[in-house]
C-alpha cells in the first residue's frame, strides 16, 4: 500500500462503523507508520471506524505506561535501538567509544528489564505485537559491515532473550519482521527522513511494518482439522501397485517432500489439529502401510482413515460426521486435481490444497502454507485433549441413543468443574467463544481487547466449565458470560464445544449458576444463526422460547421442575 | 500543467481532509492551521510519491505553500 493510498483509505472510513480503538506505540514520530496502520487496520476492518493512540516523541518506555492505561483495545508497538539506548540512533551526539559501548549493553540490559514490566502490564490489558529493531545498528563494533562485532552480538543476544521471556506472556506476540518484508535493514532506514522529522523507516518499511502488525493482531481462525490422501500424498508411490513395502518417503529415495509432510503432519496434531486420512484403497493395504515402523509421524494421530473405492468426497463427508465440525474448518489435501476438484464441488467452504509432488521448493513453501492456515498465538491444553476426545464422542455416538440414558450418563463418573474465576491470561474462555457455532448462544465474537476490558468490570459474571469421565478429560469445554442485576442474571455469551454434547453439561451449568448466583431468573441474549441449532434444540427441549427481539428467560422454578437427572459430579474454583 | 495542479490538489485534499478545493491554490504554512511540521512531512512525502521524487532536506525549509511547491514541480517537470 502507498502512503497516498493509506491517505484515501482512511479519509474514506465509515462515519457510522463501530469504533476500534489501537494503541500504536513507539518511541519515533508515529507519522506516516501510524498512517498506513490504520488504513491497514481499516482494509482488514471495513465496516468499522480506526482510531490510532499514539504516545510522545522520544518516550518509548512512558508511551507503553501510556497505552496500558489507555482505552484502546490493542497495542502494536515498534521498538528501535534508539529506544533502548538514544547513542543507538542517528539523532544522538553521546559517541561509540570503548567505554560508551561498555556502557550502552550496560544501559540496554536495564532498559530491557524495565521493558518487560511494562509489556507485562500492557499485555494483562489488552493483545499486544511486538516489533524487534528492523533498522540497522550504528557501526559501533570494531568490524568491517560483512563481520558481526561482540558488541552487536552482545546486545542481539540481549534482545533476543527479552523477545523470548515477552512472548510467554499470554496476550503478547512477537513478530517476524522478516515475514512478508523483502527489504534489508538499510532499505528500511530513511535517513534524511530520520534527521529531518525523527520518522526513521522508509514508506516501504513502514507499510510492511503495518502489514505485518496487523496480520498479528487480526489473525484468521485456524483451521481444525486436515484430511490427507496417501498414494502420492503421504508417501510416494501407489500402495495397492508397489505394496506396503513398495511406498516411500526418504531421502535415500528422493522422496524426502513426502517425509517433510509427514513431520508436518505429524506436529500439526501435536498442536491439536484433527488430522485424518481418505484414500482409495483396499483398507488392508492401507493398513499395511500405516503398520510400517519407519513412517515420520505416529500414525494413531490419524483418525479416522477412510480407505474405499468410494469417492473421496463421501469419505470427507464421513470424516466431517465424526470430527462433528463444519466444511470451513477444514483443508484437504490430495496430490490428483481430479480429486481436489470433485472435493471442492461437494464442500465449497472447504480450503483444497494440491500436494506439490516431489518438488523440494514447492514443497517447503507449502509447508509454510500450512502453518499459515493452521497457527495460532497459544497451543492450550484442550488442543492436546482434542484427538482423545473426539474419538470418545465418537464411540458414545456408536453406542446410539443409549448413550443419553440417565443410567448411561451416571455411568461415566462424569466430573463437571466450574471456574468463577475471571482470569484474563486464560485465554480458552475467549478461544471456545469466538470459534464455537453449534452451541452459541448468538454467534457474537468478542475482540481480545474488548474481552480483556469486560473481565475488568465487578459485575461480570463468567463461568468457565471443564469436564472429565471414565474416558477421560476434556478439559474447557463450555463458557458463559454475562452479569448480575439484583435477582436477574443476563447472560450475553454461552458456548459449548460440540466433543461435550449429550452429557447433559448445559444443564449442570443452569443449575451451577441458579445455586452461585442465587437468582430467580436468567435472561439470555439469544440470536438464532444458520449453525446454533443445538443451542435451539436445548431451549426447545427445556421449553424456553425466544421473545421476538431475541430475549429468552428461565426461572429458577421452572428449571428445578424441568431440568431433569442431573448426572455428574460437580465441583467449584472460585477467586 | 493542469495534470500537476490536480495530482497536486489531490496531495492537499488526502493529507488535509478539511480543505475545500478553493482554498488549496493559496494554501500556505501560514494560512492552513492543519499545515503544522507535521502536516508538512506528509504533505511533502505524499508529493514526493505522487510525482517519484525525493526532496532534498532544504527543500523541506523551502516548499510551504502551494505556489511554491507549484513552481518547483513545474521547473523540476520542465528540465526533464
Amino acid at each position: 500500500m502507498t502512503l497516498n493510498e493509506a491517505l484515501a483509505l482512511i479519509n474514506k472510513q465509515p462515519g457510522d462503523g463501530s469504533l476500534n480503538v489501537y494503541f500504536l506505540v513507539c518511541g519515533c514520530q508515529s507519522l506516516h507508520l501510524a498512517t498506513l496502520l490504520q488504513a491497514h487496520l481499516l482494509k482488514r476492518l471495513p465496516r468499522n471506524q480506526v482510531q490510532i493512540l499514539t504516545g510522545f516523541y522520544g518516550d518509548f518506555s512512558g508511551n507503553l505506561a501510556k497505552a496500558a492505561e489507555s482505552n484502546a483495545t490493542s497495542a502494536a508497538v515498534v521498538v528501535e535501538w534508539s529506544d533502548i539506548d538514544p547513542r543507538l540512533g542517528l539523532r544522538s551526539s553521546g559517541g561509540w567509544s570503548a567505554q560508551a559501548t561498555q556502557d550502552i549493553l550496560a544501559t540496554c540490559r536495564q532498559r530491557l528489564a524495565h521493558f518487560r514490566n511494562e509489556v507485562r502490564k500492557l499485555g494483562a490489558r489488552m493483545p499486544v505485537a511486538w516489533t524487534g529493531p528492523t533498522l540497522p545498528l550504528p557501526p559501533i563494533g570494531n568490524t568491517i559491515r560483512a563481520q558481526k562485532s561482540v558488541v552487536e552480538l552482545d546486545l542481539e543476544q540481549q534482545l533476543a532473550l527479552f523477545q523470548l521471556d515477552i512472548a510467554q506472556i499470554p496476550g503478547v506476540r512477537v513478530i517476524n519482521p522478516a515475514c512478508g518484508d523483502q527489504l534489508s535493514s538499510s532499505a528500511r532506514l530513511d535517513a534524511r527522513m530520520e534527521l529531518l522529522a525523527g520518522f526513521p523507516y522508509t514508506i516501504p518499511a513502514a507499510n510492511a511494518l503495518a502489514s505485518c502488525l496487523v496480520e498479528v493482531l487480526h489473525q484468521p481462525s485456524p483451521k481444525k482439522g486436515l484430511i490427507t490422501d496417501l498414494d502420492e500424498t503421504l508417501w510416494a508411490g501407489i500402495v495397492g501397485e508397489v505394496g506396503p513395502e513398495g511406498v516411500s518417503w526418504h531421502q535415500e529415495h528422493h522422496t524426502q517432500t513426502h517425509g517433510l509432510y509427514q513431520q508436518m503432519l505429524g506436529h500439526l496434531a501435536d498442536c491439536g489439529v484433527l488430522v485424518g486420512a481418505c484414500s482409495k484403497n483396499e483398507l488392508s493395504t492401507v493398513q499395511a502401510a500405516l503398520a510400517r515402523t519407519d513412517l515420520f509421524f505416529n500414525p494413531e494421530t490419524l483418525f479416522p482413515v477412510y480407505a474405499s473405492w468410494n469417492s473421496k468426497s463421501a469419505s470427507v463427508a464421513e470424516t466431517l460426521r465424526v470430527w462433528n465440525i463444519n466444511e470451513d474448518a477444514v483443508v484437504f489435501i490430495d496430490d490428483n486435481p481430479m480429486e481436489l476438484s470433485e472435493v471442492q464441488r461437494a464442500f465449497p467452504g472447504m480450503t483444497c490444497l494440491q500436494f506439490p509432488g516431489n518438488q523440494p521448493a514447492k514443497g517447503w513453501n507449502f509447508l509454510g502454507d500450512l502453518a499459515d492456515l493452521f497457527g495460532k498465538p497459544l497451543v492450550l491444553e484442550e488442543d492436546r485433549l482434542r484427538l482423545a476426545s473426539i474419538r470418545a464422542a465418537a464411540e458414545l455416538r456408536d453406542i446410539g441413543a443409549q448413550a443419553s440414558s440417565p443410567e448411561f450418563l451416571s455411568s461415566l463418573q462424569g466430573v463437571v468443574t466450574v471456574s468463577w474465576r475471571k482470569d484474563p491470561s486464560d485465554k480458552r474462555p475467549l478461544e471456545l467463544i469466538n470459534k464455537t457455532n453449534q452451541f452459541n448462544l448468538n454467534g457474537l465474537r468478542i475482540g481480545e481487547g474488548d474481552w480483556q476490558r469486560s473481565l475488568e468490570r465487578p459485575e461480570t459474571v463468567l463461568a468457565v466449565i471443564s469436564y472429565q469421565d471414565k474416558f477421560g478429560p476434556l478439559g474447557k469445554i463450555a463458557v458463559l458470560a454475562g452479569s448480575q442485576c439484583g435477582t436477574v442474571l443476563r447472560v450475553s455469551s454461552w458456548v459449548m464445544s460440540c466433543r461435550a454434547f449429550s452429557r447433559r453439561i448445559e444443564h449442570h451449568t443452569l443449575d451451577a449458576l441458579f445455586q452461585r448466583f442465587n437468582v430467580q431468573d436468567i435472561h439470555f441474549t439469544f440470536a438464532a444463526t444458520e449453525r446454533n441449532q443445538p443451542l435451539q434444540e436445548f431451549f426447545h427441549a427445556l421449553g424456553v422460547a425466544p421473545g421476538p427481539e431475541g430475549e429468552a428467560c428461565i426461572s429458577r422454578v421452572y428449571f428445578k421442575e424441568h431440568c431433569g437427572v442431573l448426572p455428574h459430579q460437580v465441583s467449584s474454583l472460585t477467586e | 500543467m493542469n495534470d500537476i495542479k490536480k495530482r497536486v490538489a489531490s496531495c492537499f485534499s488526502n493529507v488535509f481532509p478539511g480543505i475545500q478545493p478553493e482554498e488549496i491554490p493559496t494554501a500556505s504554512t501560514a494560512s492552513l492551521a492543519a499545515w503544522d511540521s507535521l502536516g508538512h512531512v506528509r504533505l511533502l512525502a505524499s508529493i514526493e510519491e505522487e510525482f517519484r521524487l525525493q526532496l532534498e532536506m532544504d527543500d523541506f525549509d523551502e516548499l510551504i505553500s502551494y505556489p511554491l511547491i507549484m513552481a518547483y514541480l513545474e521547473k523540476r517537470s520542465s528540465n526533464e
